[in-house]
């Protein structure tokens, strides 16, 4: 973390250098880089810092422009405005994982969650158990002893202790899933649910089907009924380590989940509506740029006002 | 999305450089894995015949070592935040998230502004022009009518505060 001031200096020097889009003496940098190994860190702690600041700068709402001459020259990018003033606060949350401790309000009493597009939430239950809430979405718990909470809106990934006596019950819409000894993540969506759980098991509406889905299993609530897929265990919940895994998904369903988890607002365009895109995104790195996207997606990504529009052409 | 034989006759030809660059840059052991990841990245890219190019291959291949390092960051952040989540250990509970975390992003967007600031207006307008938005160095010296040795020193001295801020940061 702290490099010889040499090395660091040289290391500024060619942030400054490759940070060009016009740079092309990758052969040097390489012959710099071999010459000992902590020049690669110091080199990546320096990018790290630009890139945090940048992103930043680039999204703080409304602070005027200290960098900027008078508006008639070369005005910024249409960020300032009321609808990029919630984002700041969406890119710190990414930043530092905000942890929301429970208070019960009272014994009967349920306690409300709710976050907003780019927020991540980590909420821990007096039992020891977890549940992260993902952007723009909302939660009810029921008061403690209860083991209950009710999904209204988005997504959460839940780590919950296992107690066969007392099993802790979800409910989503009219469905009810009940754990057994679980992490699971639920995401609610304009067809129905994906249920998707890396550890334990979890029986769907056990007074009904009573569909037992195990780890390493994914079950797709759509028109009314459950099919059940294999999902990579790894990948359950890791929009709750700055990842999102796409698979055949079309642009509009990528739009919508980029928009809750980054706060960035996303829309598919008319162009590539039946594409099916597959790719795995860092969020943090879209966040920082949205046209990163681009080569993930092979689609492309511009802006539009407030919106930054994926689309084929 | 299937690759183009162009770019694949180019990354194979580039691929050497590439493996000895991913290694350089801190993959170590990992590079052929890292490598494969790249492959990945450039067979998805949405110009193949720019993704052909070699400066476009090493530059993705320095994104991915930054998106690497990153990633590393938050995970360790996330732990910390984890394990300070741990019910006993705060009983007596935080003080409305909410305000704390946008306090928090606001102070960091001040000290970064300020620290640009301190260099006085050129250095920090040169800052935002090639970091934020994306302009050649050549663009900006063109732009404010200066040559570009003095754009390149004016970014180091960016480049040299917002690192000195993180560094000031790290260490508390």
């Amino acid at each position: 973390m702290n490099p010889d001031p040499s090395i660091r200096e040289e290391a500024i020097r060619w942030a400054a250098r490759v940070s060009d889009p016009e740079f092309g003496d990758w052969d040097d940098f390489t012959a710099w880089l071999e010459g000992d190994p902590a020049h690669a860190e110091a080199y990546d702690t320096v990018q790290f810092a630009l890139d945090e600041a940048a992103s930043l700068l680039e999204a703080a709402p409304g602070v005027p422009d200290v960098a900027s001459a008078p508006a008639n020259d070369n005005p910024p990018p249409p960020l300032a405005g009321r609808r990029w003033a919630w984002i700041g606060t969406a890119i710190a949350a990414s930043l530092v994982l905000v942890a929301t401790f429970l208070l019960w309000p009272g014994a009967r009493g349920e306690a409300d969650y709710a976050t907003a597009p780019g927020e991540t939430r980590l909420i821990a239950l007096s039992d020891g158990s977890t549940i992260t809430l993902g952007g723009g979405s909302r939660i009810a718990i029921a008061g403690e002893g209860k083991r209950k909470a009710r999904l209204e809106a988005g997504q959460a990934l839940f780590t919950i202790r296992h107690d066969a006596r007392d099993p802790f019950v979800l409910a989503v819409g009219s469905e009810t899933l009940v754990d057994a000894g679980t992490v699971f993540d639920v995401r609610m969506n304009a067809d129905g649910l994906d249920l998707a759980v890396s550890e334990g098991a979890v029986v769907v509406n056990p007074a009904a089907q009573a569909l037992r889905v195990d780890a390493g299993r994914k079950a797709v609530l759509a028109a009314g009924s459950y099919t059940v897929m294999p999902v990579d265990p790894d990948e359950v919940g890791e929009w709750s380590r700055g990842r999102i895994t796409f698979r055949d998904a079309g642009p509009a369903e990528v739009a919508a989940e980029l928009s809750r988890a980054t706060g960035i607002a996303f829309e598919a365009g008319s162009a590539g509506s039946a594409v099916r895109l597959s790719g795995s995104i860092a969020l943090d790195q879209v966040r920082a740029d949205p046209r990163s996207l681009e080569p993930i997606l092979g689609m492309k990504v511009r802006r539009d006002g407030g919106v930054w529009v994926i689309s084929a052409q | 999305m299937a690759s183009n034989p162009k770019l694949e006759q180019a990354y194979l030809a580039h691929r050497p450089r590439l493996l000895r660059f991913l290694a350089a840059r801190g993959a170590g052991d990992a590079a052929e894995d890292l490598l494969q990841e790249l492959w990945l990245r450039l067979a998805r890219a949405a110009d193949s015949e720019a993704a052909a190019n070699l400066a476009y291959m090493m530059r993705a291949a320095d994104r991915l070592m930054i998106d690497r390092y990153r990633a590393r960051r938050q995970e360790a952040l996330r732990e910390q935040a984890w394990s300070e989540a741990q019910p006993g250990l705060a009983e007596d509970i935080a003080p409305s998230p909410d305000a704390e975390r946008s306090i928090a992003a606001r102070q960091h967007v001040t000290r970064v502004e300020q620290a640009l600031a301190a260099l006085g207006e050129r250095p920090a307008r040169i800052f935002r022009r090639h970091r934020i938005d994306g302009l050649a160095q050549r663009d900006i010296a063109a732009e404010l009518g200066i040559s570009i040795s003095t754009v390149e020193s004016d970014l180091r001295r960016a480049y040299r505060a917002v690192a000195d801020l993180r560094r000031t940061l790290d260490e508390v």
